[in-house]
């Protein structure tokens, strides 16, 4: 599944702009590191608001296809709406595949540095033993 | 001074003490240093990790990871799902909140006495010293000028033209430096936590920690409190270590949090009638201001601006609050290109926000059939409640516009992605469908609450269970209204005072 919720994040948040697209900012070990860090629950989470976000193509374009099979500008229209859907419980799932994917995006150093923000060091993970 | 961490399998630890305290927050950590103080020995149980500042993460997702309960994903769920800030490790959320310091309003005591029959004037009187000792304690000063950053002072400038009575905040910092990360732990140093006074005072006055060691159930001999017992847990695995045990001579403080101290409760068979109730909280949204000129929100304090004019009527806080970049990220609507679009806006937006003193009330219950210690949260808000919302949302809206943002971005469904200065009325039309919002529970009260009456109470003013000895609350579970202001100063106060009147009671 890991490359269906690469190909959802990618469309959420693309590149080709001035900003970095999420699949430039080290999105494969992100996606690594979140399945095998993150609660069981949560990552359920994120498969389903992936398979939602794939299967609803025909709720905002019209189109019986899964999103990866759209043109690129019908996933770009179906990325706008399926966002601001009025289905609260759609909404919600694929807010949290956005949030997941903007906490890889966000971290990168290049868009901090275009935002005029300094890298981040890291994350230790460290706690007090003794 | 001792403090034992994760423990595995097979190396139980005992430990006997005059106090145990169940967290080790801003409640916990006060019952625990003023119980010191008073010659006691005491034991802190800390449910989460302690990291030093060189252990904290930089990333909201170092944070979501290391820092917050349930990685953050504890939810209200009403008619929609709003998460709840709360922290798990040493120093509980005082590591990641923004150390906001107001004293408790004389109203609240005159409606605690009148309402709950606990309080008065005496009690108030009581508290405050209680709270310029704390004041003392952890440096609380104002945020000085060179820390308060571009989106604070756009906020003073749209506080003076909308006539908002607002302020600058004082906060338990010393010294401010306004690097931004008050969300991922101070590494400067300069927030005051917990972590880095009461419980390592509480350690060289003979005290104990106990950290990794979520509390599975309060010991009771007959109606006396005695202990409590657990299993370590793995912070990042989650893998259930030792068995610990913690005897106590004279008592047990609970001060897990609003959500799990009642949970515990009823976990280890306390009796109350309320236990569980009286949830409420202070829901809270964010409007983005959009300026000519950058702001770069993320340098300056974290929050450095507030103001609580309106905390009576029509009963709400704003504030200023710079979130991570990576939250923005989701906070914006919409994805694909359109969404790359706005982020590329970034660096010119500033987040006002407001708390709103929601008068409605939810439940704290465990899950059913004990399939998670995680505990279930029920709350919705009401009517009036969700007109008070967006009415806060409105004022934060005006002041982005005094403080000469070109148009704000409100982040309602079914509102346009953003308003000009001359489309400011269609706030009025926002719905007052929760499910429109994207909100969080920001300060929590209630669950196990304070008052004179055990039929309508779980405790008495000095944090004592109705019904039982040695058994004490420690945290906001006791708080049975809603303050309208940050309740960590109350928090203490109130701690400060259970654990005086218990050592007293010996």
């Amino acid at each position: 599944m890991k490359w269906l919720i690469r190909k959802t994040m990618q469309d959420l948040y693309p590149g080709g702009g001035d900003l970095p697209g999420v699949e430039e900012t080290g999105l494969d070990v992100f996606l690594d590191q979140f399945k095998a860090e993150a609660p069981a629950l949560m990552y359920a989470g994120l498969l389903a608001g992936t398979a939602l976000y794939q299967l609803t193509p025909v709720m905002t374009v019209g189109k019986p296809l899964p999103a990866l099979l759209l043109s690129p500008e019908l996933r770009e229209r179906h990325a706008e709406r399926i966002t601001s859907t009025s289905n609260y419980p759609l909404r919600q799932s694929v807010f949290l595949v956005k949030m997941v994917a903007g906490m890889c995006w966000g971290k990168d150093e290049r868009v901090r540095r275009q935002m005029n923000m300094s890298a981040y060091q890291g994350d230790p993970g460290t706690w007090r033993s003794e | 001074m001792t403090h034992t961490a994760f423990r595995e399998v097979g190396q139980n630890t005992a430990h006997e003490v005059d106090f145990v305290v169940v967290g080790s927050g801003a409640g916990g950590s006060a019952a625990a240093v003023t119980l010191a103080r008073g010659g006691a020995t005491v034991a802190i149980i800390e449910a989460g990790p302690w990291r030093d500042p060189d252990d904290y993460p930089e990333t909201a997702y170092g944070a979501m990871r290391d820092m917050m309960d349930d990685w953050g994903n504890s939810m209200a769920v009403g008619q929609a799902l709003w998460p709840i800030v709360q922290a798990r490790l040493v120093g509980g959320t005082t590591v990641v909140n923004s150390a906001i310091c107001v004293r408790t309003p004389g109203d609240i005591f005159r409606q605690w006495r009148d309402e709950h029959g606990v309080g008065g004037d005496a009690y108030a009187d009581r508290l405050w010293k209680y709270q310029d000792l704390i004041e003392r304690d952890l440096c609380v000063e104002e945020v000085p000028e060179r820390a308060l950053g571009r989106s604070n002072r756009l906020a003073l400038v749209g506080d003076e033209r909308a006539n908002l009575g607002g302020h600058v905040m004082r906060r338990y910092v010393k010294g401010c430096d306004g690097s931004g990360q008050c969300l991922q732990g101070c590494k400067n140093l300069r927030k005051q936590s917990t972590n880095l006074n009461y419980v390592p005072e509480t350690m060289q006055r003979r005290g104990i920690v106990l950290s990794c060691a979520p509390v599975d159930k309060i010991l009771l001999d007959g109606s006396r409190a005695i202990g409590v017992t657990g299993h370590f847990q793995h912070p990042t695995t989650k893998r259930a270590g030792a068995r610990f045990t913690v005897r106590a001579r004279r008592g047990v403080f609970v001060a897990a949090s609003v959500t799990h101290s009642p949970v515990l409760l009823m976990r280890s068979g306390i009796k109350s009638r309320q236990l569980g109730n009286f949830f409420r909280a202070h829901p809270g949204t964010g409007i983005f201001g959009v300026y000519d000129e950058p702001v770069d929100m993320n340098a300056g304090a974290t929050q450095g601006w507030a103001s609580t004019k309106f905390r009576s009527e029509p009963g709400m806080k704003l504030e200023t609050l710079s979130i991570p970049l990576e939250l923005v990220a989701s906070r914006l609507s919409g994805g694909g290109t359109q969404l790359m679009q706005r982020l590329g806006k970034y660096r010119h937006m500033a987040m006002w926000v407001h708390a709103c003193r929601a008068e409605s009330v939810g439940t704290v219950r465990p899950m059913a059939f004990g399939l998670s210690s995680k505990p279930v949260i029920r709350y919705g808000l009401h009517r009036a409640d969700m007109e008070r919302f967006r009415e806060g949302m409105k004022m934060v809206a005006r002041m982005h516009f005094e403080a000469g943002a070109k148009e704000i971005i409100p982040g309602v469904h079914g509102l346009p992605y953003a308003l000009t200065p001359d489309q400011l009325h269609v706030m009025d039309s926002a719905p007052l469908d929760p499910r429109a919002y994207v909100a969080i529970l920001s300060h929590l009260f209630g669950g196990a609450v304070m008052g004179k009456d055990p039929r309508t109470s779980v405790c008495d003013e000095n944090g004592r269970v109705h019904g039982y000895e040695g058994l004490y609350i420690g945290d906001a579970s006791a708080i049975p209204t809603n303050l309208g202001v940050n309740p960590q100063h109350t928090i203490m106060a109130l701690a400060m005072n259970a654990a005086e009147r218990a050592l007293g009671s010996r």
